[in-house]
């Protein structure tokens, strides 16, 4: 007990030392899209043209699909890419990546996999289009990511989320159970 | 002497009633001017009768010469050393190289195995390899996509080359193989893809499989008696893995064997640990999962287990069981015992009798360990052998989508592969720790056959109110079940410990420091940066007279993708809080061997 209250503490400590969670001002990324959320579609956010994006209500809580990135990418992706998008040894810093990339490519390297095997490096991503863990979650994944791109969202698991919607429960048990 | 048996001289072998180790490796492994063994001998205890490097010298170590292996990952592991060849591996294409030592390190030959490199995509953490084996004039690698080749030691030469298992489904490999009589056991990773764990053995002769014990399922695929198998005293009875798990979950139940393996020659019985059952999910998979997570003792020649013993029934945290079995013999209450020790990723240190599985002592080697109270020792009880969960930090208890916080020690575990030494001179053991604590959040997931199946969401930090470091490097007394001493560690301590008759112990460390420590006190007594991080095994040998320390460096594994980035942001004013800083601040990709020597000549005899 005594040990959950002080970690607790030293959780809200870091949070509050580091940056606040929240949408930043600027919402144009280096690859020059538009990341303001425009609609929501099965409880997930999305910009002007379709591309998955995150929101934090005015309580700095994340939305319940960018948490679920969270959880996602913490359990599929980061045995690679390391903890928090932030890339390990030998794998790519995927937050940094979303910066650069295109969502349509994003989503082709994680369905299809990536290979540079050469002299020099021995890398090798695996395709993922097939597992439902991972993609039927990859606009959570990809939203997370952008999150963390940009820094409004911290290191670590997310403070505050928003609720788990029904339709949002609905478009996972039907991805799912496919 | 070419040692290759028929079958009618194994059948001879097996009735005979005196156990024969191989008699190469044996003959090899006596040799305190080799290193003939990636564990340094068959009891673990990876210490070396050396002395010429000694706690009073021992400061004025250099470097003798270096070797680049040409391959960026993570280098675990460590070379052979047999007569005047030396032996380096690198980690995925796992090339072998033949260095002359008599010949200023010349190459004598390199191989390169042609390799799908599919097979990285499903290796769960990094691309190393713990090792070749040397047994009968060959070197025996253990590749990546699960092939094991027999190498002729002198030419490199193919002799024979099988393959143990399939990476389309997740089965790879990291670990050495251990060369027993005429057989070479051999284990499989992938307990993070539904692998199903088992040991194989192998003829030495033509690579032809001799048996395969399976950790999960029925009692004739798993070479278990069901009344003579014992476990804690007790015969284990009929089925007693299938009545352990709901419906066939078992088939995709883990129990993964990509440890370090053991031999007692006298008693004729082989020791490793099995791996965490799959999914990380404990909901999803109700009942103990035997035999996942258990210390098994089986015969060298038939495979059949003569005793288990389970550490973490139901594993909630990850806690694969694969650490090393160091034996030993030491006294006990004034009375000579055969001892097994064990550091467990669960942050328990255990001795255990090897001859009969009995548990002897079960103590916590880091007292941050706060997932248990502690292991009931009461025979007369029903939950005897069993650790007491604590409720607050059990993941199983908190349910699937409850994200279960502060639970130590995080899932790399307390310790992981990284081995320890022992010294007879001060009956100590030298253990590399990790210092790390984790919240941790199981969750639903679905099994596709080669892809991830883990379940859960981990978040790890350097262990609370304690020194903020991720690591310590400690002197474990198993018999009272108490630390010696315990120095602490900026990261967790990722490098295979090495004892000498020097009364010293060397160690590596995350940054690159190769460390030399006092054996009775701890005193550090020299320290040297490396290229790379250091997650490779250190070890020792004699050439031309003269006493050498080689490790390799290349940081990886798993502390490379966890510690790469630090676990936690190092924002302003917590920046300077040294457990903090991520490990790129001191250290690069490398993969390089670096050997040590005292300066001058070497001494004369006598």
């Amino acid at each position: 007990m005594n040990a959950t209250t002080s970690l607790a503490a030293l959780a809200f400590a870091v949070l509050l030392a580091g940056q606040a969670a929240a949408q930043s001002e600027t919402t144009t990324l280096p690859n020059g899209m538009d990341i303001t959320p425009d609609y929501q579609e099965y409880g997930r956010w999305y910009n002007a043209e379709g591309i998955p994006t995150y929101k934090f209500d005015d309580e700095g809580a994340i939305d319940f699909a960018t948490f679920n990135g969270y959880r996602r990418y913490s359990a599929e992706c980061h045995v690679c890419h390391g903890p928090d998008g932030e890339g390990s040894t030998y794998a790519p810093a995927l937050k940094e990546s979303v910066l650069r990339m295109d969502y349509y490519d994003f989503q082709q390297v994680v369905a299809s996999g990536k290979q540079e095997v050469n002299t020099a490096q021995n890398q090798v991503m695996p395709a993922f289009g097939t597992n439902k863990n991972v993609w039927c979650y990859i606009d959570d994944i990809y939203a997370y990511l952008l999150a963390r791109g940009t820094d409004d969202l911290p290191r670590g698991r997310p403070a505050k989320k928003g609720p788990k919607s029904d339709e949002f429960r609905e478009q996972e048990d039907s991805c799912m159970s496919m | 002497m070419k040692y290759l048996l028929n079958s009618a001289a194994a059948a001879l072998l097996l009735s005979s009633a005196t156990a024969y180790a191989n008699d190469s490796v044996m003959a090899e492994m006596a040799k305190s001017e080799q290193w003939a063994i990636q564990t340094g001998d068959y009891a673990n205890t990876r210490y070396s009768e050396l002395d010429q490097i000694n706690k009073d010298n021992v400061k004025d170590l250099r470097v003798a010469w270096t070797f680049s292996t040409g391959v960026l990952r993570g280098h675990e592991g460590s070379p052979l050393v047999i007569g005047d060849m030396m032996y380096v591996h690198t980690p995925f294409p796992n090339k072998v190289f033949a260095l002359d030592l008599a010949n200023d390190g010349k190459i004598v030959w390199r191989y390169e195995p042609q390799q799908d490199p599919e097979v990285i995509a499903v290796m769960c953490c990094d691309t190393v390899n713990r090792g070749v084996a040397y047994a009968d004039g060959m070197i025996l690698m253990h590749q990546a996509d699960t092939t094991l080749v027999a190498l002729d030691a002198m030419t490199g030469e193919e002799k024979w080359k099988i393959v143990t298992g399939d990476p389309a489904i997740g089965e790879t490999n990291t670990a050495t193989v251990l060369p027993v009589k005429d057989k070479v056991i051999v284990g499989v990773s992938g307990g993070e893809y539904g692998v199903r764990g088992r040991v194989t053995a192998y003829n030495l002769a033509d690579g032809s499989e001799a048996w395969k014990a399976y950790s999960t399922g029925p009692d004739d695929e798993m070479l278990v008696d069901p009344e003579n198998t014992m476990h804690l005293g007790k015969p284990v009875g009929p089925d007693s893995s299938l009545n352990s798990w709901e419906g066939d979950q078992w088939k995709i139940g883990g129990g993964t064997t990509w440890g370090w393996y053991s031999y007692d020659p006298d008693l004729n019985l082989v020791y490793y640990g099995t791996g965490n059952p799959s999914t990380w999910n404990p909901s999803q998979r109700p009942g103990d999962n035997k035999w996942s997570m258990t210390i098994m003792a089986r015969d060298a020649d038939t495979g059949m287990a003569k005793w288990f013993y389970q550490m973490t029934p139901h594993d909630e945290w990850d806690f694969d069981g694969v650490n090393e079995m160091i034996l030993t013999d030491q006294e006990i209450d004034g009375e000579s015992r055969k001892l097994l020790t064990h550091f467990d990723r669960n942050g328990l240190g255990y001795t255990l009798d090897r001859e009969t599985g009995e548990l002897l002592v079960a103590e916590k080697f880091d007292p941050a360990v706060n997932w248990t109270t502690g292991v009931d020792m009461d025979p007369e009880s029903e939950n005897y052998g069993r650790p007491a969960v604590v409720e607050e930090y059990s993941t199983a208890q908190n349910g699937e989508d409850t994200n279960t916080t502060g639970i130590c020690p995080a899932a790399l575990g307390s310790k992981d592969q990284q081995p320890a030494a022992f010294s007879p001179k001060t009956n100590l053991f030298y253990v590399p720790t990790n210092h790390v604590c984790m919240d941790y959040e199981p969750f639903r997931v679905a099994y596709t056959a080669g892809q991830p199946y883990v379940g859960a969401t981990l978040s790890m930090f350097p262990a609370p109110e304690s020194h903020g470091g991720m690591g310590n490097f400690i002197a474990w007394d198993n018999v009272a079940g108490e630390i010696k001493w315990s120095l602490p560690e900026q990261f967790s301590v990722w490098s295979g410990a090495l004892a000498t008759a020097g009364d010293i112990v060397f160690y590596g460390t995350l940054e690159g420091y190769l460390k030399a420590v006092d054996a009775e006190t701890g005193e550090e007594l020299y320290k040297f940066k490396t290229p790379s991080g250091i997650i490779g095994n250190v070890m020792t040998y004699v050439q031309g007279g003269k006493q050498y320390i080689g490790i390799l460096s290349g940081v990886g594994g798993w502390a490379g993708i966890g510690l790469a980035a630090g676990l936690t942001n190092p924002n302003d004013g917590l920046g300077a809080v040294g457990g903090y800083a991520s490990l790129s601040d001191y250290t690069e990709l490398g993969g390089q061997l670096t050997v040590f020597e005292l300066p001058g000549d070497a001494p004369s005899e006598g």
